[in-house]
């Protein structure tokens, strides 16, 4: 909300500048964004009368003007604007006088003919951007007044960024209220009373006074709306950032702006017959002040005449019955809605009106009235017409219940942590507004005003002192110091370990959204459970994840077009396969391209290969434990015959492989591989238990066996590991070659195995009998042939 | 006579350029058929008091040219080493064989940082779902349908009771379900609005905290925050300052600001010439949520805050764009 503190300063002035009244607000919850002068600093402008206005005599575009400014002598003064004229009352910039855009005022030529002086522009003045005609003052003007006072500049706007537990402060009578209470000043409440002459009556039923307790109206008959509204009146709105309409809008407009009370008019010749308060019915539709029409909801509170809705209650009044230039006669609405009924309304048809902003948040219910009195008293000023009585359709029994708070001194202090002087306290609830209906030394009943929805219970009471004593004067504290040592385990790989792990080979973290387009959803798996949003920002970003491959390929994608070609990423992050907590797990996903390593010097340039790729996934699954699996499996994203599954006593813990051409072609994309595991399944590991170790020496055997290319290296190394050999520790593979000397579809295949006895070193004998067992087990089972 | 063979002994020593040289020089005069070997034997030939003077004439001759082959070999093996550290000389200037350097996404390393400091003061760090249903993320944290902070948080829908979550601030609800108090926890995550331009980025990250014990106060949680935001900017008298503020779930609330970090308070575009940021959201916990989770607010009293991880980490490193946050350049990320 945007006010000027002059209107402030009419209800409340406090002694200081505006600037720092602005930072007491900022200190005590009301945020205030910022403080702009109305007009940029400059002096020397006064008001001046054009006596005459002719022809500059060597030039057509330039006017040449005596100006009486209120001194002995008028000024020659020249002026290029279309407007002036003689009679205009302006605002003369004389000699010696500096504007806004640091132009000194001179005595000039202009075309050989004398000018001393200029005739302003709002534009010169900074005003507005109109530059393209001078500024025409009222004819009232005082000759030779400053032109600053003459146009009430010397006054700030300050722009206030109100949170929602304070619609209270929606006004200027609510923010004068808290300037009082921040100050320790009073204020004086004017009640308003305006004539009645007129005697015209208006039916008015309430269908629903849960959601309207209270909604008074008043006939004004006779009216001239095509006065003008006041210069003083249309200079606050301006400068409360609202637009001029009509005498009787912008009046109610003011009204709303000052008491914080949402009023309507309505004209009366265009009601049908009597208003009701009620419900919408189905497939009612309504055509709105802004021109928008629409289709109501059934839980809509509207004001209705007896055709159809003329208004959404609390929100905005209809097209069809509002007031006009050529009104004569309104009918003034003043109610009171309630907040439950008029929330979320305004929102589901798409508005936020200056009125929807108060009710939606809570209007005082004690000021209905008021409101009413004082809309019809600047009707009648400006307007003139007879105001008839106010009718007045109230269901006290509906009307939002004043609960009685009790507070303690104890309870004060045991939430903020220190003691406040009780005198002080009492007098802070006074200022506040508050009703002391009983206390003693120890403790206070409160009833809150009308005014403070937000004030309910007792914390919200110490909020109030907390805010007002300064929460820069509430004491620093520390928390005690907790003894309790917290459980930690060893078998819990920490995420930050296993972050670091990747880092240290070389991996870039990336941080990507975890919403995808429906697109790359398919792409990586259309089987995946689709979990869609219903308001997204966009179609690129509507289904949840179930892999972090897309944001990976994206970002390989976005980095391959700026021109960096090797890329070595991962990300970490919740994937999606439901709704339900179990269904959102925590996955651990890379993606590599390019070369193995930067080129550089003797290091020979080579592709990075699945090989690369799946160390740095070991080393990832090492951090559990090494009971891990990997199988060739399909999977619909990646490269067939260059991926694998990767599982743990059959549970599945991830995949790893290359891109699918296909989608590498789609993307374009280079070769690129791809691993994710489920993190949860690396963050336990097994606490090591020590084992005893032999004290004998071990022993080497190479074994080199010729093998059909289908047999995996695994089924091998199984194979080995199955006959249970007692003092067989390792089994290595170390070479696989295929090539000259062999067969075409068989590889040889290398392997190295270490024997080792508890009990003494081991003889050649026992030795070359366990290597045999071996060599006849994978004959036999895999048809391999010693090399 | 012997004194002219250790001369000539000397001399052919010195002369040895290489060990080769030498042992053939060692042969010369010490070997079977060298030099004084040939004296030794003709000792026999002496007169019996010729003999022992003699013969240890010859003992010592034999050590001290010993002597000399020994050292000369030191020398020329020195020589030999200080040959093969010139032959061996690389440039070192030549870069390290290396891969790529990898490192952690500025917003990991702020998590991080934030993290360690809350964990030094005794808090664990606890997770939460980021699909949240309503009674989580809105109505236990005392914020009922219709209410206007709704509409401050612009939500995303799956349906009318799962939403992503908004904030961090529903795992308060599942830490306060699950445990009882006295509770110590920070918890990291991501949280998503429905809002993108310049200053929004439809998702980002925010820190959570929440203390719940028998005596937690206002004073404390200001002490808390200030110790916090010291360490996180290492900065021991940066000045913070605390605001009146409004959120559903805490009474009293407050936001924290702090010296603008970019212009040191002079006022600057990054503190919209104010001189301060607003850097955190906190307060004391509101009866209602303790009461959502069964804790009696009576007996217990709770402590919340909440923070911007992006924003922090802006600050922290200067960065200038939200978004570039999650547009992943090498270039970008290179850099933390």
């Amino acid at each position: 909300m945007n006010i000027s503190t002059r209107w402030l300063r009419e209800w409340v002035d406090p002694k200081v500048s505006d600037i720092e009244l602005s930072e007491k607000l900022t200190m005590a919850g009301l945020e205030v964004e910022r403080v702009a002068p109305v007009a940029p600093p400059f002096e020397g402008l006064v008001v001046g009368h054009v006596v005459s206005c002719v022809k500059h005599p060597n030039a057509d575009k330039l006017s040449l003007c005596e100006v009486d400014i209120g001194v002995d002598s008028n000024l020659q003064i020249i002026c290029g604007a279309p407007n002036v004229r003689k009679g205009l009352k302006v605002v003369v910039a004389t000699v010696g006088s500096v504007l806004p855009n640091n132009l000194k005022i001179n005595k000039a030529k202009l075309r050989g003919v004398e000018s001393r002086g200029m005739i302003c522009s709002e534009a010169e003045m900074g005003l507005s951007d109109c530059h393209d005609s001078i500024m025409e003052l009222d004819s009232s003007a005082i000759l030779g007044e400053n032109a600053r006072t003459c146009l009430d500049l010397d006054d700030h706007i300050i722009e206030l960024d109100l949170t929602p537990n304070r619609g209270d402060c929606f006004s200027v009578l609510g923010i004068a209220r808290e300037v009082c209470a921040n100050y320790d000043l009073s204020l004086f409440l004017k009640n308003y009373e305006a004539k009645q002459q007129g005697s015209k009556s208006f039916k008015v039923k309430v269908s629903n006074p849960n959601a309207c307790p209270k909604y008074l109206t008043r006939v004004i008959e006779g009216i001239d709306n095509n006065a003008v509204t006041p210069k003083w009146m249309a200079q606050r709105l301006q400068r409360a950032s609202q637009q001029l309409h009509s005498p009787v809008v912008d009046i109610t407009n003011y009204v709303l702006l000052e008491l914080g009370q949402p009023m309507h008019a309505f004209d009366l010749n265009k009601i049908n017959g009597n208003i009701d308060v009620r419900m919408a019915k189905s497939g009612e539709k309504l055509e709105l002040l802004n021109e928008q029409t629409v289709l109501l909801n059934k839980n809509t509170l509207v004001i209705a005449d007896q055709k159809s809705a003329i208004a959404i209650a609390g929100v905005m009044g209809g097209m069809k019955t509002g007031t006009q230039p050529d009104s004569t006669e309104v009918l003034l609405e003043s109610a009171f809605f309630d907040l439950i009924a008029v929330s979320g309304v305004a929102r589901s048809y798409g508005l936020h009106t200056e009125s929807s902003i108060r009710f939606e948040r809570g209007v005082d219910f004690n000021m209905t009235h008021q409101a009413m009195e004082r809309a019809t008293e600047l009707v009648l000023d400006i307007c003139g017409g007879k105001a008839s009585a106010i009718n007045e359709c109230v269901d006290s029994s509906t009307l939002p219940k004043l609960q009685t708070i009790l507070i303690t001194r104890e309870k004060i202090s045991s939430v903020l942590g220190f003691d406040l002087d009780p005198s002080w306290i009492e007098s802070k609830f006074k200022f506040l507004g508050f009703n002391i209906t009983k206390k003693n030394n120890k403790s206070w009943a409160i009833i809150p005003p009308s005014f403070r929805f937000d004030i309910r219970i007792p914390a919200d009471l110490i909020e109030e002192l907390a805010r007002l004593y300064g929460y820069d004067k509430v004491p620093v504290q520390r928390l005690s110091v907790d003894a309790n040592i917290s459980q930690t385990s060893q078998s819990k790989v920490s995420s930050y370990v296993i972050l670091q792990a990747l880092v240290n080979r070389g991996y870039q973290e990336v941080i990507t959204y975890s919403f995808i387009s429906n697109e790359y959803h398919d792409l990586i798996d259309s089987s995946a459970k689709k979990i869609t949003l219903k308001n997204p920002i966009s179609d690129d970003m509507s289904i949840m994840r179930s892999s972090l491959w897309p944001g990976l390929l994206q970002t390989v994608e976005m980095n391959q077009r700026r021109g960096h070609h090797n890329a070595r990423f991962f990300e970490t992050g919740l994937c999606f396969s439901g709704i339900s907590v179990d269904d959102q797990r925590q996955k651990i996903a890379g993606i590599v391209c390019g070369e193995r390593f930067e080129s550089q010097w003797g290091s020979p340039e080579r592709e990075v290969d699945f090989f690369d790729v799946k160390s740095d996934v070991e080393s990832l699954l090492s951090l559990r434990g090494n009971d891990y699996l990997f199988e060739a499996e399909e999977h619909p994203a990646l490269q067939a015959g260059q991926a694998a599954k990767i599982s743990n006593n059959g549970q599945l813990v991830g995949w790893i492989g290359a891109l699918s051409p296909h989608l590498q072609k789609k993307l374009s994309l280079p070769k690129v591989f791809l691993f994710e595991l489920n993190q949860s399944d690396i963050e336990q590991r097994k606490v090591s238990s020590y084992k005893s170790f032999s004290s004998f020496q071990a022993s080497q055997r190479d074994i080199a066996l010729v093998v059909t290319k289908n047999v995996n290296a695994d089924q091998l190394i199984h194979a080995i590991q199955s006959l249970n050999q007692e003092h067989l520790i390792e089994v290595n593979l170390f070479d696989v070659y295929e090539g000259e000397h062999i067969e075409k579809d068989k590889k040889s295949v290398a392997l190295n195995l270490t024997y080792q006895s508890i009990e003494a070193t081991l003889t050649d004998d026992q030795l070359n009998e366990q290597v045999k067992d071996i060599i006849t087990h994978l004959e036999s089972k895999f048809s391999a042939k010693l090399r | 006579m012997i004194s002219k063979i250790i001369t000539k002994a000397q001399k052919a020593v010195a002369k040895a350029n290489d060990l080769k040289d030498l042992d053939d020089a060692r042969v010369l005069y010490l070997g079977k058929k060298g030099e004084l070997t040939a004296l030794l034997k003709g000792l026999g030939k002496l007169s019996k008091a010729e003999r022992p003077v003699m013969g240890e004439a010859i003992n010592e001759a034999k050590v001290e040219i010993q002597k000399l082959i020994e050292s000369r070999k030191e020398e020329l093996e020195e020589i030999a080493l200080e040959k093969r550290i010139l032959e061996e000389k690389i440039d070192v200037t030549l870069p390290g064989r290396n891969v790529e350097k990898g490192g952690l996404h500025p917003i990991t390393q702020t998590l991080i940082n934030i993290e360690n400091i809350f964990t030094k003061g005794g808090f664990e760090v606890e997770f939460g779902p980021e699909i949240e249903d309503d009674f989580h993320n809105f109505s236990a944290l005392n914020i009922p349908e219709h209410h206007p902070a709704r509409a401050m948080h612009d939500t995303f829908y799956f349906s009318d009771n799962a939403v992503l979550r908004t904030h961090t601030s529903p795992v308060q609800i599942r830490t306060l379900k699950r445990q009882k108090p006295p509770v110590r926890i920070i918890a990291p995550g991501r949280v998503y609005r429905c809002d993108s331009d310049v200053t929004h980025t439809p998702m980002f990250h925010q820190v959570e905290g929440l203390i719940v014990d028998k005596e937690a106060t206002f004073a404390q949680l200001k002490g808390l925050l200030i110790d916090f935001l010291r360490a996180y900017f290492e900065k021991d008298d940066l000045q913070v300052r605390f605001r009146p503020s409004y959120f559903p779930f805490t009474e009293p609330s407050a936001e924290a600001d702090i010296e603008c970090v970019i212009c040191g308070g002079e006022g600057c575009r990054v503190c919209k010439k104010t001189g301060w940021l607003e850097v955190l959201g906190c307060g004391v916990v509101h009866p209602n949520v303790l009461k959502a989770v069964e804790v009696d607010p009576e007996e217990f009293s709770g402590l919340a805050f909440g923070m911007g991880v992006e924003r922090l980490a802006m600050l922290r490193y200067g960065v200038n764009d939200l978004r570039l946050f999650f547009e992943n350049d090498i270039r970008f990320l290179n850099q933390f």
